[in-house]
């Protein structure tokens, strides 16, 4: 697999440019690493916030009437509704929707329609509600809804689009 | 934002109280141990990413990316910032690449930079809905996954999900026009 190798090549040919061209790796390396808690830091307050709220969503067993109540309208539009789940979790959470996917992988096997449908889901959009913490954690104005429903809506048409892709592919 | 949180959080706590109260702290706190799990997580590989980025930064690769890109996102983005068109080309071509902890703080600082510029609502809009996008060269996690379930061709989901992505892009940069081209007017 050709993508295990990128990481390291791109690492070894910027260092070996750097030291071609007179860089102190060391020190550069280390000021860079100087903001990496600050970052996390300013990051945390947000990402928290949106953590609790999606831990107490589904808490709360609102996640899964929804999922229920969604199910015939995803079914309708040419979703799958064992991957409706998926759906719902990817805008709130990556390690969550990596669960469920691996679920769906388990149970309905990894070359099914279903399980190829859901891996579009997973990679073909971001966490949206996470991002959206992260990249407005330290703006001055404070995060707006125009630009989350943009991709929650971008996004969703890419499930239904991927969805008709794998049923044709 | 504070609408979304506000309507989600009383719907949920008003469900919790009527089903079972008793889990209303433990959810709260279960949500805040996974925000200091990945906390921890996060810090580690932006430590990596950030020691990195400044070696590239400073070997003058930045700049040669941004140079190399900005023809595409100087029109997209609308803005003639040379330090945010260089972290926006990090960002654009570490996620393409698969390197999200390298994206995450370089669309960060150029969100930070943008917050400066005169069309400052519609570039954070634009890059943060590209970012959402996930165009992606190789969806590894997900071929990995795959893989270790058994699948005999993981590799064929790469077209339908680089196509479903890149809808997603085209899509999310023309609503952004479309709506903070209206507003501006």
């Amino acid at each position: 697999m050709i993508a295990v190798y990128i990481l390291p090549v791109v690492f070894l040919a910027v260092i070996l440019v750097a030291a071609l061209r007179k860089v102190k790796v060391y020190d550069s390396f280390a000021e860079g690493i100087q903001g990496a808690i600050p970052l996390v830091l300013s990051l945390f307050p947000y990402i928290a916030a949106i953590l609790i709220l999606s831990s107490l969503f589904e808490a709360s067993g609102l996640s899964a009437a929804l999922e229920r109540a969604l199910s015939p309208a995803f079914s309708f539009l040419g979703i799958p509704p064992e991957i409706s789940r998926l759906v719902l979790i990817k805008p709130f959470s990556g390690s969550g929707s990596a669960a469920v996917l691996s679920e769906i992988l388990t149970e309905y096997g990894a070359d099914s329609y279903i399980a190829r449908c859901a891996s579009v889901v997973y990679a073909s959009g971001e966490t949206v509600f996470y991002v959206s913490a992260v990249y407005f954690a330290k703006l001055k104005k404070k995060t707006p809804l125009a630009p989350v429903l943009i991709a929650l809506a971008s996004n969703f048409a890419a499930i239904l689009f991927g969805c008709l892709l794998c049923r044709v592919l | 934002m504070n609408v979304l949180f506000i309507a989600v959080f009383l719907a949920s706590s008003a469900a919790v109280l009527l089903s079972s109260p008793e889990s209303f702290l433990p959810a709260l706190l279960s949500g805040a141990e996974d925000a200091l799990r990945l906390g921890v997580t996060l810090a580690a590989v932006y430590t990596v990413w950030l020691g990195f980025l400044k070696i590239a930064e400073d070997a003058g690769l930045m700049r040669a990316l941004a140079r190399g890109l900005r023809p595409a996102t100087s029109r997209l983005f609308g803005t003639k910032d040379e330090r945010a068109l260089g972290y926006i080309a990090v960002n654009l071509s570490a996620n393409f690449l698969g390197m999200g902890g390298a994206a995450t703080p370089a669309g960060v600082s150029a969100m930070n930079l943008l917050d400066a510029a005169e069309n400052r609502a519609y570039a954070q809009a634009m890059l943060f809905v590209v970012n959402c996008a996930g165009v992606q060269l190789l969806p590894a996690t997900v071929i990995s996954l795959r893989e270790k379930y058994g699948s005999a061709s993981s590799y064929d989901v790469i077209v339908p999900i680089l196509l479903a992505s890149l809808l997603s892009l085209a899509l999310g940069a023309l609503l952004v026009k479309l709506v903070y081209g209206r507003k501006k007017k």
